[in-house]
């Protein structure tokens, strides 16, 4: 192929412009994949962000809403003033929402409290100073959970199974999985049948206990230790014990069934933090009441650990487009110029019977050689030149960042909607701070598609016009 | 000057028509002002002969040879190769096949040594064979001297670059050779060698060759002047 042979030896005829043009073309498909780079690694750490922390959906109910809703106790014989039964959250509509697509896994709590029999007693290493009275929390906080993998503590590491399993959706309604203190000073091991007390409220306001079988399932282990110092035992993390929601069902005094699965509260853990929108789809076409019974997440730590790599992905993504126009532009410039320069050129090899499309075809060749040879060396110093980058503007970031957390450190979050009450639940979490650069194939092929979208324009667009005239227009033009 | 200047099988059928012009006219439009320059031109050019085309400055030389060699299509009239109308056939494809043209302004392509000049040429127009070595034998024959022959064009001298765009012409192994002004940057001698090389392709090789010029030399040595006044061919 002659238009080969005919742009190598220009090239190689005008060395100084072969250079300036591969050295623009340089700058170019470097800036461009830094550019591809930051997003890349910001997609990666917003990825693995996601996986560490997650994003979770709390749906219970909204008192307000449901008073403004004049939902409260209507007619049916309630007391007037009490929550009644359209305040209730029932199990089946959770796990109907548990369906959709965008939940990675879900759980729904009912809180309970056990009271302590002989055979499992309260974990107390410090008893009540004398004369201290312990204010009737003398108490197991007895969650009833659909799947204790799901439950924050254990999410975050604060706990873990040590014996046996935890609690999931089809575990046997009486299981109960104790604290190892607990387990350790009762000499209960995992597959003991204990009893525990459940209390039971008398029509006539009296509180009686009524002992309840369980199993022991499981044993876990939580990492707070034991305080010096006297603490209330329900407060004391490792008087908390996991059942069923059945099994908190039967510690309310209540039959299995008897109360139609009424619940507290769910949580869905999403795939993606940004799902919500269509989970509170899902949950309306379940048949959920998203007025009374809201869906909101915290998605404060996702947004905390992504917010300033994002940004600086979000830069990145604009210097991207910003340089393939601009380098579009001036390539398109300088090759018009170029053109205008050979125009004799041209008109010669039309005077020959060349065809035009592979005279425009010698100089994209020209050009994308030029490009090629620039998408090479910008492979190799983009990994250095976009860490350089990605980290200055990342530091610059993240200092926004924690200069705007510190200055609304103690103001409420609008996000939380227990406003501010679960805020020490969620463990501290820093923006990430360093970018984790690597040059992948599809980086590069990405790269060189846009060097070579940018050398294709830059040529066509202006040697189109050459190349409507005619060779003796150009064999004339100037002389 | 004994082997054949455009190769082999390249010869054309001497005494018969190659070339016809019929009513060729080129008018321009300037501004408001519409000006003819070659009014109802009317020829036959026949293989194996030499011509010359005379005339003033201005009287439309340059338009014919550009018109004739399909760089340029006519406002009416038709040029026809073979009996077959150009405009029809192609103008690059007869450019490419059926004429080539040696230009006053010699139009070399100064990022190529000579011998690649006249191989791309070949290879655009489809010559095949050895094109090196061809274009070697031409620039022999020319006169171009060995140490100039892989120089790039815009190193030669005005008249070692006058030769390599004749062999250049030659090389394509065409019907009809055009030149425009061929002699005009030469000296005497080299102007009387390429003269010769005309004649030896109308009358050895079966070519037509048409030469637009101003040189007495050249008209003499043609077969037929043509010669061209305000348009018109007398």
């Amino acid at each position: 192929m002659n238009l080969f042979k005919r742009a190598w030896w220009r090239l190689t005829a005008h060395l100084g412009k072969t250079v300036m043009l591969v050295g623009l073309f340089f700058v170019i498909c470097t800036l461009v994949l830094s550019g591809f780079l930051i997003q890349s690694a910001a997609a990666r750490a917003a990825e693995s962000a996601k996986n560490s922390v997650g994003a979770v959906a709390t749906m219970q109910l909204d008192l307000n809403a449901l008073i403004d809703s004049g939902k409260m106790q209507q007619g049916s014989g309630g007391t007037p003033g009490m929550i009644g039964a359209e305040g209730d959250l029932h199990r089946s509509l959770v796990d109907k929402i548990c369906t959709s697509s965008v939940v990675a896994s879900c759980n729904y709590m009912k809180d309970g409290v056990a009271a302590p029999t002989d055979q499992v007693k309260l974990h107390q290493p410090v008893p009540a100073p004398a004369g201290q009275d312990s204010g009737g929390v003398d108490f197991f906080k007895a969650d009833g959970i659909r799947d204790l993998d799901a439950v924050k503590d254990f999410r975050n590491g604060d706990s873990k199974i040590v014996a046996g399993s935890g609690i999931e959706p089809d575990s046997r309604s009486d299981m109960v999985v104790i604290e190892e203190r607990v387990a350790k000073d009762n000499h209960l091991e995992v597959g003991d049948k204990v009893e525990l007390n459940a209390n039971i409220q008398n029509p006539d306001g009296r509180l009686s206990t009524k002992e309840t079988d369980f199993v022991i399932g499981g044993i876990y282990r939580n990492n707070t230790a034991d305080t010096g110092t006297y603490v209330p035992p329900m407060m004391a993390p490792s008087n908390q014990i996991y059942v069923t929601p059945d099994g908190a069902t039967r510690l309310d005094g209540k039959k299995v069934g008897a109360d139609g699965g009424v619940i507290k509260e769910a949580t869905f853990t999403l795939r993606d933090p940004g799902d919500l929108g269509r989970l509170k789809q899902d949950a309306e076409a379940a048949g959920a009441d998203l007025r009374i019974f809201p869906l909101t997440v915290n998605d404060k730590q996702y947004k905390t650990l992504v917010g300033p790599i994002n940004k600086t992905a979000d830069f990145a993504s604009v210097t991207v487009w910003l340089v393939a126009v601009a380098g579009t532009v001036i390539l398109a410039l300088i090759i018009a110029s170029n053109l205008r320069e050979r125009r004799k050129e041209m008109g010669v090899l039309l005077s020959l019977g060349e065809k035009k499309p592979k005279l425009l075809g010698q100089h994209l060749v020209e050009v994308v050689a030029c490009a090629v040879l620039a998408i090479g060396f910008a492979a190799g110093a983009s990994q250095f030149l976009s860490q350089a980058i990605g980290d200055q503007l990342l530091s610059g970031e993240v200092s926004a960042a924690n200069e705007q957390a510190a200055n609304e450190a103690g103001k409420p979050d609008p996000s939380d909607p227990t406003g501010g009450a679960n805020r020490s639940d969620e463990p501290e979490v820093e923006p990430i701070d360093s970018m984790d650069i690597r040059t992948g194939p599809a980086d590069i092929a990405k790269v060189g598609a846009t060097g070579l979208g940018i050398a294709a324009l830059a040529t066509l667009v202006p040697g189109a016009r050459v190349l409507r005239l005619n060779p003796r227009d150009i064999l004339t033009k100037g002389d | 000057m004994a082997t054949s200047l455009t190769g082999p099988g390249a010869s054309a059928s001497a005494g018969s028509p190659v070339l016809e012009l019929k009513g060729l006219t080129r008018s321009y439009e300037s501004g408001n002002r519409r000006r003819t320059v070659l009014k109802g031109v009317d020829h036959a050019f026949e293989a194996g002969r030499m011509y010359a085309i005379v005339g003033p400055s201005g009287s439309g030389k340059s338009t014919l040879l550009s018109l004739a060699s399909g760089l340029d299509s006519p406002t009416a009239g038709t040029v026809r190769f073979r009996g077959e109308d150009i405009a029809k056939l192609g103008l690059g494809r007869y450019r490419n096949r059926h004429a080539a043209t040696v230009f006053q302004s010699l139009n070399l392509l100064t990022y190529m040594t000579a011998v690649q000049n006249i191989t791309s040429a070949m290879e655009i127009t489809g010559v095949k064979g050895p094109r090196k070595q061809r274009a070697v034998e031409l620039l022999d024959l020319l006169g171009v001297e060995k140490q100039d022959r892989n120089r790039r064009t815009l190193q030669l001298s005005g008249g070692q670059q006058q030769r390599v765009a004749i062999a250049r012409a030659l090389a394509c192994e065409v019907d009809v050779l055009f030149a425009d002004e061929p002699t005009g940057a030469l000296d005497q001698e080299t102007a009387a060698g390429i003269i010769e090389v005309f004649q030896k392709l109308a009358h050895d090789d079966g070519k037509c060759v048409i030469v637009v010029t101003h040189s007495r030399e050249v008209a003499q040595a043609s077969d037929e002047v043509l010669q061209l006044k305000r348009g018109r061919l007398t």
